[in-house]
């Protein structure tokens, strides 16, 4: 397959997923090591290079500018086996607003590994929301290790939102920390997992916050079935004056999956609130009864529940 | 009824393992287009006797029989119950993170129209704007409770089982519950209406009066309601066969 055609089957897998790329729309895409486009748009700065297995690349988001459409990012690899590894850093500087979308396209992958480093930082009233959605195969165990960090200052909003529920996860070792050091900073971190057969799930959302009034969510809904295991360990600390924040964890368990989930709420702040919530296990008899009331068999039941949740 | 009954329960017992008896020797019928109560205190085995005939696993009877339009349907599941045209209103409604209000009534009707869907939400006073919101916490309990009802209200079923229809919903008055039963036997619909509420037992075609979970009286809904109002509190033993000829007669 040559470059072009590289791009063009990468391009259509995003038509059918998420938030489809188009072409007048600021992105970068990347098979294995290879820029195959990129396009900037105004007030947006992209500096990408490729490296011995991916690219390395900088995004920055000029002070005061609003980016009205999505900027994308699109990494994935053919092949059914190999290695890329992804070096970002995105920059939102003062007032700025933007949202990323990264598809991460392996349909073919059985022996890979797919690693991002990331770097965000959301400067001060500036607004990021970045979307991460991961397009596998049926078969083959991907090793997916996406590690990010990221610095909310004052008055910044950082949301982030990863969904793997599309072929199998393989082995996800899914690893996001957020400090929001600035006052009346907030983060929202929601993660969403579909594991099967016998895929190996972890989950790592940890906010620190450390701003006066901040606020934060760590979110994670994950299904296993099969024979699939998956860890969730979500932590907020509240460390200073006014700060509050909440983790909620859902897993559920089918078949021989096996769950574990880990909140953890710390204060180190006397006036900080931090709250959880936990559900972990199968899916509520009631719900599934009040949907097969209405005619549904109970595996369409499940249907209902499970596609509902993972949203 | 002088043709023979949609729904037949008949003379079923639910126990439970423990060996505590749920329902004893329950018979009740509903009519075609007919709309019959259940009364009953708090723990009478109301909700029981709907789980039961909805299929709930744990409240399948050990003895007796349930038939709808005359098969027996004892054994069959609660999927395969609704298709045949059953369906329940719970008492409390369950969440469902992720799906909008506009999906969960068209699991009742596939082919429902945005236009339908507004009207069946009109039905029970809510907002068209709802349509968009999501069933999960963010709805208050009296709200899906509203839901529901208008769920059913979409299904058109041959047998609607509302459990306590007005609880934990606040405006609705005695009025729209007897305004939603007319509108159910309107579409064809027949309706078992568990409550404990007197008035609203009163304005069906027939009553039972449940009690530790036998069927204490059974009759014209003012002589059971009488009966309640005076005599059934609390839940006591199984009244005299004549005290029940007595208020019947009243």
């Amino acid at each position: 397959m040559n470059l072009s055609e590289e791009y063009s089957a990468l391009i259509e897998i995003t038509q059918k997923t998420g938030e489809p790329i188009k072409t007048d729309e600021a992105h970068v895409i990347v098979h294995a090591n290879n820029i195959l486009a990129s396009q900037d748009t105004p007030g947006l700065a992209i500096d990408a290079k490729e490296t011995e297995y991916g690219v390395r690349a900088t995004f920055t988001v000029k002070a005061g500018t609003v980016l009205e459409k999505p900027v994308h990012l699109c990494f994935g690899h053919l092949g059914k086996e190999g290695k890329q590894i992804i070096e970002s850093k995105i920059i939102l500087e003062e007032g700025a607003k933007a949202k990323f979308y990264a598809h991460c396209i392996f349909p073919n992958a059985i022996e890979f590994l797919h690693a991002m480093e990331g770097e965000i930082n959301v400067g001060k009233g500036a607004n990021m929301t970045y979307e991460e959605v991961h397009v596998h195969g049926p078969e083959g165990k991907i090793e997916v290790r996406p590690v990010t960090r990221v610095i909310v200052e004052e008055k910044g909003k950082f949301v982030s939102n990863f969904t793997l529920v599309e072929g199998r996860v393989g082995n996800l070792s899914l690893d996001i920390e957020v400090d929001v050091i600035g006052r009346l900073g907030s983060a929202e971190v929601t993660s969403k997992v579909y594991g099967k057969y016998d895929d190996q799930c972890s989950v790592r959302d940890v906010v620190r916050l450390c701003g006066e009034n901040s606020s934060g969510l760590v979110k994670a809904r994950v299904v296993l079935k099969d024979n699939s295991f998956g860890k969730f360990f979500g932590e907020i600390e509240g460390a200073a004056e006014g700060a509050k924040g909440h983790v909620d964890c859902t897993e559920v368990v089918q078949g021989h999956g096996c769950a574990e989930a880990v909140p953890v709420v710390s204060v180190t702040h006397p006036g900080a609130e931090i709250t959880h919530e936990a559900a972990i296990g199968r899916i509520a008899s009631e719900k599934l009864w009040g949907l097969m009331a209405k005619g549904l068999t109970e595996n369409e039941a499940v249907d209902v529940v499970v596609s509902g949740l993972l949203r | 009824m002088t043709e023979a009954a949609l729904l037949h329960v008949d003379n079923i017992t639910v126990t439970r393992e423990n060996g505590k008896k749920l329902l004893d020797q329950v018979t009740i019928k509903v009519g075609h287009g007919e709309v019959a109560g259940v009364l009953g205190r708090n723990g009478a085995g109301k909700t029981s006797l709907a789980y039961s005939i909805m299929g709930l696993p744990s409240y399948k009877p050990d003895l007796g029989r349930i038939f709808f339009e005359g098969s027996d349907i004892t054994d069959l599941s609660i999927t395969e119950r609704a298709r045949l045209g059953i369906t329940l209103a719970w008492q409390y409604p369950a969440r469902y993170e992720g799906i909008t209000v506009a999906e969960y009534l068209r699991l009742s009707r596939k082919d429902a129209t945005r236009r339908e869907l507004e009207e069946a939400l009109d039905f029970i006073q809510m907002e068209p704007f709802y349509l968009d919101r999501f069933v999960d916490k963010s709805l208050s309990g009296g709200e899906r409770k509203r839901l529901e009802l208008a769920s059913v209200y979409l299904m058109k079923p041959k047998l609607a089982i509302l459990d306590e229809p007005d609880s934990g919903v606040d405006l609705l008055a005695l009025g729209d519950v007897v305004k939603l039963f007319k509108k159910l036997v309107d579409f064809g619909s027949s309706v078992l209406v568990i409550t404990h509420r007197d008035d609203i037992a009163s304005s069906c075609d027939r009553a039972y009066l449940l009690c530790n979970g036998r069927v204490m009286l059974e009759g014209q809904p003012k002589a059971v309601k009488r009966y309640y109002m005076s005599l059934c509190e609390p839940c006591a033993d199984p009244v005299a066969t004549s005290e029940v000829a007595y208020y019947e007669s009243k």
